[in-house]
């Protein structure tokens, strides 16, 4: 066996089994609810409302926002679960402990939330596509399966960045549930960004999400890969430097916890 | 080259106290420590709580920078040089935590062994031969959640196993174990040491230590009291005889009354139920137990006993009879 291809397996092996270790939702049942059920309820929910409220006929604003949004469920509360359960295990003496590369350790902690939030999104567009008369004949398919892609490893990023808040502090559920909750807004899935105040629309701009579901709008009505290109490649850029800063966060953590002495505090 | 070797190790933590008026305190959990441990060589570290062990083998395992002195293991420093050290050493914190409860046992050393970027081929037969080594033979498959502590404590030791380290650092690895239990752990401690492994051991259980260890060290205070083979400490209390006896309720005020007596060199209690169980060092040996029996006053003694000193007595004199 080659190197490449260990290093893969190996690779695939600790996200596979860190995946399952500290993702506290993987019962099935739950699981399924949170990946099939959650999605439509959160989707009727805004679709209802916002078209009430707005008393307008923009359906497609409130499915397209919500089902790329879905993608924060995995990206905020299943990447920090993963990251900072550790904390919980008791295993941060044993994992700091070992040899290994604290890149592949940290970002592997990630990857299958990214490979879960994208099936999520999808789902969540088969839900608009199937019972809420989303209309997709326009749309340069492979285009918006890579920005589905691209938003949710910038969300995955965001997430990372707060498992290691939740490595230093307990109230990170509290949050968490704040985060997705503002997500919701500033993120453009259920207010058009334009009709925010001045503050809120910069804080949209410096957060994953924003770009991604302007993207998936504009190729919903027809646009194609050509316009959307820049979107995209901020939003990979925001999740780069959102990864960035934890990756850092998490040495950071390391370093300190090792200093003081606070590795298996709780 | 020695396989651990410690110059004047330090470690002081500060911890902050008070949740309003914060004020920092400082604990000084290693004062100077140093020690040596040859190649396969089985070291003890004996001390009561909070003498500084389980801060001693966090620093030797990478995990605690010191604060002062330094740790070389197998010729490479713990600072300095850590992921080499990690790649040679292994090391278990007692207890059961620590291990990914939702996975089954395999699939812990399956996540441990990537850890170490151990060839998965490899690690489909260690695993295996780890699990069998360990007595969880069979059981490999269910979920560490379902485990009772002393299988859990089992899988440590495989799982500290994974990478084939040279030297092993074991912190009270018997602890809440049943007494057959903790005498089949032993054994595997000493096949390890038949594997040509160094293992660095703390224990609060002193015929453990004497069955195991080729040589001890006693600390105190964060400070090292003794260096010596079993055998070597023995000698310390070899001038002394050991009265035991049992009484019931005595209260301190008599405790305390024989512990000045002026041929009583230490004592120490052990509380069973109703019952407590004096350990008096004495040179006198039998003939003081007319005089320890008037000193008691009195209370309603039951068995009396004059014996040999054991290591424990070497211990309980060492650290002033602290147990
Ligand atoms: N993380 C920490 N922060 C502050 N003080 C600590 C910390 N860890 C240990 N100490 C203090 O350091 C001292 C030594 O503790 P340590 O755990 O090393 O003792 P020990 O010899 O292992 O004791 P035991 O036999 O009870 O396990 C104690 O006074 C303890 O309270
Ligand atoms: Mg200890």
């Amino acid at each position: 066996m080659n190197v490449l291809t260990k290093n893969l397996r190996l690779f695939w092996q600790g996200t596979m089994l860190s995946y399952i270790a500290l993702f506290a939702w993987l019962r099935p049942v739950t699981y399924a609810a949170s990946k099939i059920v959650m999605p439509l309820a959160q989707m009727l929910f805004f679709v209802f409302l916002g078209t009430y409220a707005t008393n307008s006929n923009n359906v497609d604003f409130y499915v397209i926002g919500n089902a790329v949004q879905i993608t924060a469920v995995s990206g905020i509360f299943g990447v920090t679960m993963s990251v900072g359960g550790d904390r919980w295990a008791g295993t941060l003496p044993y994992l700091f402990g070992t040899p290994a590369n604290r890149v592949m350790l940290f970002f592997g902690r990630a990857f299958m939330h990214v490979i879960d939030g994208t099936i999520g999104v999808v789902i969540a567009f088969i839900w608009g596509v199937t019972l809420l008369g989303l209309d997709l004949s326009h749309t340069n398919l492979p285009a918006l399966g890579l920005t589905i892609l691209v938003t949710t490893l910038s969300t995955c990023a965001l997430g990372l960045l707060m498992g290691c808040l939740s490595l230093i502090t307990s109230n990170v559920m509290f949050v968490n549930n704040t985060v997705y909750f503002l997500l919701l807004i500033f993120s453009g899935a259920n207010v058009a960004i334009d009709k925010l105040p001045a503050w809120m629309q910069a804080l949209s701009q410096i957060l994953p999400l924003t770009r991604g579901i302007a993207a998936s709008r504009a190729l919903v009505a027809g646009q194609g890969l050509a316009e959307i290109g820049p979107m995209l490649l901020t939003e990979l850029g925001i999740g780069f430097v959102y990864g960035t800063l934890g990756y850092f966060m998490f040495h950071w953590f390391e370093v300190v916890a090792k200093r003081r002495g606070s590795l298996e505090t709780v | 080259m020695n396989a651990i070797e410690v110059n004047h190790l330090k470690r002081v933590y500060r911890a902050a106290i008070g949740v309003f008026k914060r004020s920092i305190k400082e604990v000084v959990a290693v004062d100077d420590i140093s020690f040596s441990v040859e190649k396969g060589e089985l070291f003890g570290l004996l001390g009561p709580n909070g003498a500084g062990k389980t801060t001693t083998v966090k620093m030797l395992a990478t995990l605690l920078i010191p604060t002062a002195g330094n740790i070389s293991i197998m010729g490479f420093d713990v600072v300095k040089q850590a992921n080499e050290v990690r790649k040679r050493i292994g090391f278990i914190f007692g207890g059961e935590r620590g291990l990914y409860w939702r996975l089954s046992a395999e699939d812990n050393l399956r996540y441990f062994a990537s850890l170490y970027g151990a060839d998965p081929e490899v690690s489909k037969k260690r695993i295996p031969y780890l699990l069998e080594m360990v007595g969880l033979k069979g059981r490999g498959n269910e979920r560490v959640e379902g485990y009772s502590r002393g299988m859990k404590q089992r899988l440590h030791v495989a799982r500290t196993l994974l990478h084939d380290p040279e030297v092993l650092f074991l912190d009270e690895p018997t602890i809440g174990l049943d007494p057959v239990g903790a005498r089949e752990f032993r054994q595997v401690i000493l096949d390890l040491q038949t594997e040509k492994k160094t293992i660095l051991l703390t224990t609060h259980y002193m015929f453990e230590a004497d069955a195991l260890c080729d040589r001890i060290a006693v600390i105190d205070k964060g400070c090292t009291v003794a260096l010596d083979t079993p055998g070597g400490l023995k000698k310390h209390v070899s001038d002394l005889s050991i009265v035991e006896m049992e009484t019931f309720g005595a209260p301190e005020e008599v405790l305390n009354g024989i512990r000045a007596l002026p041929f009583v060199d230490a004592v120490s209690v052990e509380d069973q139920d109703q019952r407590q169980l004096l350990k008096v060092q004495t040179e006198r040996g039998a003939e003081a137990v007319p005089d320890l029996m008037a000193a008691l006053d009195g209370q309603r003694v039951g068995r009396v006993i004059v014996r040999e000193p054991t290591l424990e007595d070497a211990y309980v004199r060492l650290v002033g009879g602290k147990v």
